[in-house]
């Protein structure tokens, strides 16, 4: 009898780790007619649901920047990253500055309300900013440096205040509508009760899984996710039928956990997949020789959206690259068409194109500079001549004759690093390693575990990794001002742990009094001088280069079950940001079948 | 010496492999000679060229002279290559979508079809039930439309530096053509290139020859280790032998490649030259032949001119490689050859786990492999970038197994014919 108990309790334990984590009954074969498939935003199993904790590995549910990811929660307004706009999501209408330019005040939609049935109020969005602050979570960190408080005036009416310097403004006004695109809205008496299981526990707070959190998005009907998928069911009762006027399309949304890319891939072409945000070399063969229904945003290379600037960073830590001379050579010979054509495979648009600043590709941050003042700085690549002269004059020759050049009597040897099995970038590295050895200076490539490469690079101190990786500037209210600050700013300098920018550890006191400048300015002819000078002292003292541009989230689609996706210059206007982030999640209203 | 060779020469199997191995090695020393620079040069911008001739357009255009060939059904090749029936189909499903009636639109008769495309076909209209992809291939196919069936001469003009005029310097009809031995600038890629738009066939045959070295050093490491460990062992006995087994026991138990992934890991991608990996390979594979190197030397050990030997006072070291080596050189061999072997798939299995030799300064054939698959060569259809490295890999292991079995062949006494 014992042992059959044990039996059925080993059973019993068994089954219920097989079992995933459910909130309602979601069947286990989805209607192919009712369900979006994603691939690329979620690898490996769900592990919290809880908006307040720091690694919840729920990227189809937690994820984007200011264009944040809304299908589940739901921000006060949605970035738009094509037209650089917010538009009313939980809130309603325009956000409104008061006259001394220190508060912005928010209207919440009287129509909004949680998947409990119970309305979202200027309380819940006040709960959740004091929970990030007590709890010191990455927002509550970073925000209150910008944000003195959030305060609610009435239920429907909350206003964010910005701290001030001492001439009475705001440190940074651009905080303030950043978070106002960013800030996941719970409800307050879900915090209230959490905070009262957590008994102030920072820790138990932050990594409470959060199976049963309170959510006021499109798909927070009900959940059900396991080691291989997640999905995601529509709430049927969802307040948005009032701001959208009707449901969105698919009744479910489901994300398998591919093991890689190119399984992934493979999902994609068979049609399994309808949205892909996965990088797919060659994506223009899916449709041209294989004829498959597969398209991106845009037909023609670059194919994405460039929001994004992976770039290669110069260690100053690291003495030879002190030197601007080598900077510089090493910059002007890196052959970037070719990084263009065999690492990202035309996907992203050429220097040529979009001449190189701190800048990405959108229109608005294009004409955040005076193109002309930089035009003699800029650089288009494979300068191999040049790169030799800028280091000759500089006394860095190959005194002993084995080919590659010495500085202070010995060889230099640098090495050019990025995460492991980060395609795009290792073969970006590649080719930077190759320039190396045309000018005489040696470049090896060098691939850590992602986890191994961001401790090392964030460390202050290093002098492990020479050049490597990282992407500068994007999306978002606080952009194109913080791809300056991401690049140049004094403030990170000696900072560990510091995963914000200035990995380098560039110092010009000039540049932070730019960076301190530009967020106090209103007037345009003046930002604009400002965002110009910053982009010469860019260019001139190379703290870092550009190698690419590159979309914030890969959007290629299957048009085998659903079809009306957004594309470049269609009658919506959505940003191709895979139906989910910011304004983008609008495409998700659009989709039709291609067989009803 | 001499007769073992003789011996060797007549097996047939050990024959074709060696013959293979050679071929192969002095394809590998004589390819760079017709085709000098490193195989590492990055000269396509673009992956995955397809194998072929390739010719300079620029050059064509400018400096070769042209002949008029008046070939017949070459205009309809073209029109075929331009609008194969599947594109004719596609116009005929727009159409429909678009509202022409189906019994209307005659896909067989060209000009009708154009006609009827031409008047028909707006590149903005977005008719019900047509996708986005399907609409865009369409409109590809509308922009190759132009001057099919009257060809229009392709004109070349150039820009003057003085006056900036651009000037007509060549006018191309249809029926003019190039002889291709003319055309000063032609690259023949016989494996068309790889994702870093290197030539695939030069990079082929360069990580053939690293990769062999690879596998010569592991396998000279790895056979050294076991033969001197198995002789030590098998001969000296006692607690020698008891420390050399338990190691070796050990290293059996413990999945070789498994010990390679963790040696390989942790001794860091910076350290992980081509001699570097191959020590790691040799280091860690000389356990089967210290066992059977041992097995060979306790059965030879009592021997009389063994005995002989000890009681004359020979030294250990003498007495192993002039009384006991001998014995077992013809072993050893086969076993060399099939480290060798082994050695290069390692390093090919190591390579694909992104764990191979660093990737800048040689080719390897396990590196091709990793970055096709990493580009998804497999999944895009360049087989040259993918499946010749496989062959390659293949055709190594095949030769040098060849010549192992024929090895067996002549020297064990139980195969002896």
């Amino acid at each position: 009898m014992t042992r059959k108990l044990c039996a059925l309790a080993l059973s019993l334990a068994m089954l219920l780790s097989l079992a995933g984590v459910a909130g309602a009954d979601i069947p286990s074969e989805l209607p192919r007619n009712e369900t979006l498939y994603f691939a690329g935003q979620q690898w490996g199993a769900v592990l919290s649901w809880n908006i307040f904790g720091a690694n919840q590995n729920n990227s189809l549910v937690i994820g984007g920047g200011a264009a944040s990811r809304v299908i589940y929660f739901e921000t006060l307004y949605m970035w738009n990253d094509l037209d650089g706009q917010l538009y009313p999501l939980l809130a309603q209408g325009e956000p409104v500055w008061n006259d001394e330019g220190t508060e912005i005040t928010v209207k919440i939609n009287p129509a909004a309300h949680f998947n409990n049935g119970e309305p979202v109020t200027a309380n819940d969005v006040v709960a959740v900013w004091d929970a990030h602050v007590k709890y010191q979570t990455g927002t509550g960190v970073n925000g209150s440096t910008y944000i003195s408080a959030v305060e609610a005036i009435d239920d429907g009416t909350v206003v964010f205040k910005a701290v001030l310097n001492d001439e009475g403004k705001p440190i940074n006004p651009l905080e303030l509508p950043n978070q106002i695109c960013q800030l996941r809205i719970t409800s307050a008496a879900w915090i209230a009760a959490l905070d009262e299981k957590a008994g102030g526990d920072q820790d138990a707070f932050k990594n409470d899984p959060a199976y049963d959190i309170v959510a006021s998005g499109p798909y927070a009907g009900s959940y059900y996710t396991d080691e291989t998928k997640i999905v995601l069911e529509r709430d049927d009762n969802y307040w948005g039928v009032a701001l959208w006027g009707k449901l969105p399309a698919p009744k479910y949304l489901a994300h398998i956990f591919y093991a890689d890319n190119a399984a992934g891939r493979a999902a994609l072409e068979a049609g399994e997949v309808d949205v892909s945000q996965q990088f797919n070399s060659d994506v223009e063969k899916m449709w041209l020789e294989k004829g498959l229904p597969i398209s991106t945003y845009i037909d023609e290379p670059p194919y994405q959206l460039g929001l994004v600037q992976p770039s290669a960073i110069y260690n100053l830590n690291i003495p030879v690259l002190n030197e601007l001379a080598v900077r510089k050579a090493i910059a002007i010979a890196v052959d970037y068409d070719q990084i263009n054509a065999n690492a990202m495979t035309h996907q992203s648009a050429t220097f040529e194109q979009v001449p190189r600043s701190l800048f990405n590709t959108t229109e608005g941050q294009q004409a955040a500079y005076d193109h002309d003042a930089v035009k003699d700085l800029q650089w288009a690549g494979k300068d191999i001549e040049g790169a030799k002269a800028l280091l000759d004059e500089a006394g860095i020759v190959d005194s002993d004759g084995d080919g590659w050049r010495e500085y202070n009597g010995e060889k230099i040897t640098l090495n050019a690093v990025c995460p492991n099995g980060w395609s795009d970038w290792q073969a970006s590295m590649e080719v930077v390693a190759a320039t190396g050895k045309e000018i005489g200076v040696e470049i090896t490539t060098f691939y850590p575990e992602a986890a191994e490469f961001y401790a090392v690079f964030q460390n202050p101190d290093q002098t492990q990794y020479a050049i490597y990786m990282q992407s500068i500037g994007g999306s978002g209210p606080t952009y194109p001002w913080n791809s300056i600050r991401q690049a140049m700013s004094g403030e990170f300098v000696g900072q560990q742990n510091n995963g914000s920018g200035n990995w380098g550890q560039y110092v010009n006191p000039h540049v932070d009094e730019i960076i301190a400048a530009i967020p106090q300015t209103s007037d345009e002819a003046e930002l604009k001088a400002l965002y110009t000078e910053a982009v010469q002292i860019y260019l001139t003292d190379i703290p870092s280069f550009q190698l690419m541009y590159r979309p914030s989230l890969f959007h290629t689609v299957n048009e085998s079950v659903w079809t009306n996706y957004p594309e470049q210059g269609d009658e919506y206007g959505y940003p191709p940001n895979d139906l989910t982030d910011g304004y983008g999640v609008g495409a998700l209203y659009e989709l039709e079948l291609v067989n009803p | 010496m001499r007769n073992t060779l003789r011996q060797a020469s007549h097996s047939a199997n050990f024959m074709i492999g060696f013959v293979l191995i050679i071929a192969i090695l002095i394809m590998v020393g004589v390819y760079p000679l017709f085709n000098p620079g490193s195989p590492l040069d990055m000269i396509g911008l673009g992956t995955f060229f397809k194998p072929g001739m390739y010719i300079s357009m620029y050059d064509a255009a400018e400096t070769a002279p042209s002949y008029t060939l008046r070939i017949d059904g070459a205009a309809a090749k073209r029109i075929d290559a331009k609008l194969p029936q599947s594109d004719r189909e596609s116009m005929k499903r727009w159409l429909t979508a678009y509202g022409v009636p189906e019994d209307a639109i005659d896909v067989d008769d060209l000009n009708d079809l154009l006609n009827l495309w031409h008047n028909t076909y707006d590149e903005d209209a977005r008719p019900a039930g047509l996708t986005s992809a399907f609409r865009r291939s369409v409109a590809r196919i509308d922009a190759a439309l132009d001057g099919l069936l009257e060809p229009l001469d392709v004109r070349v003009y150039t820009r003057d530096p003085q006056s900036g005029e651009m000037n007509e310097t060549a006018r191309i009809r249809d029926d003019q053509f190039i002889n291709v031995s003319e055309v000063v600038t032609t690259r023949r890629l016989w494996l068309g290139t790889d994702n870093f738009g290197r030539d695939a066939f030069k990079e082929l045959l360069a990580a053939t020859g690293v990769s062999l070295k690879i596998g010569l050093i592991a396998g000279l490491i790895a056979t050294a280790l076991g033969l001197m460990l198995g002789l030590l062992s098998g001969f000296v006995g006692g607690l020698v032998d008891d420390i050399i087994m338990f190691f070796a026991n050990l290293f059996t138990v413990i999945p070789g490649f498994v010990l390679l992934i963790l040696i390989s890991y942790s001794i860091g991608q910076e350290q992980r030259g081509a001699t570097v990996v191959a020590a790691v390979i040799g280091c860690t594979s000389w356990v089967w032949t210290t066992r059977s190197v041992r097995a060979q030397t306790i059965s030879l050990r009592n021997r009389d001119h063994v005995n002989l030997s000890r009681l004359s006072g020979h030294t250990l070291p003498r007495i192993l490689a002039t009384d006991i080596l001998p014995y077992i050189a013809s072993y050893v061999v086969m076993a060399l050859i099939l480290q060798i072997c082994s050695g290069i798939l390692a390093e090919a299995q190591l390579s694909m786990l992104g764990l191979g030799p660093k990737t800048t300064e040689t080719p390897t054939l396990g590196l091709m492999m990793f970055w096709g698959m990493t580009y998804a060569a497999h999944q895009n259809g360049a087989w040259w970038a993918y499946f010749p490295v496989i062959l390659m890999i293949a055709l190594v292991s095949f030769s040098m197994n060849l010549m192992n079995t024929g090895l067996d062949q002549v020297f064990n006494p139980q195969l002896r014919s």
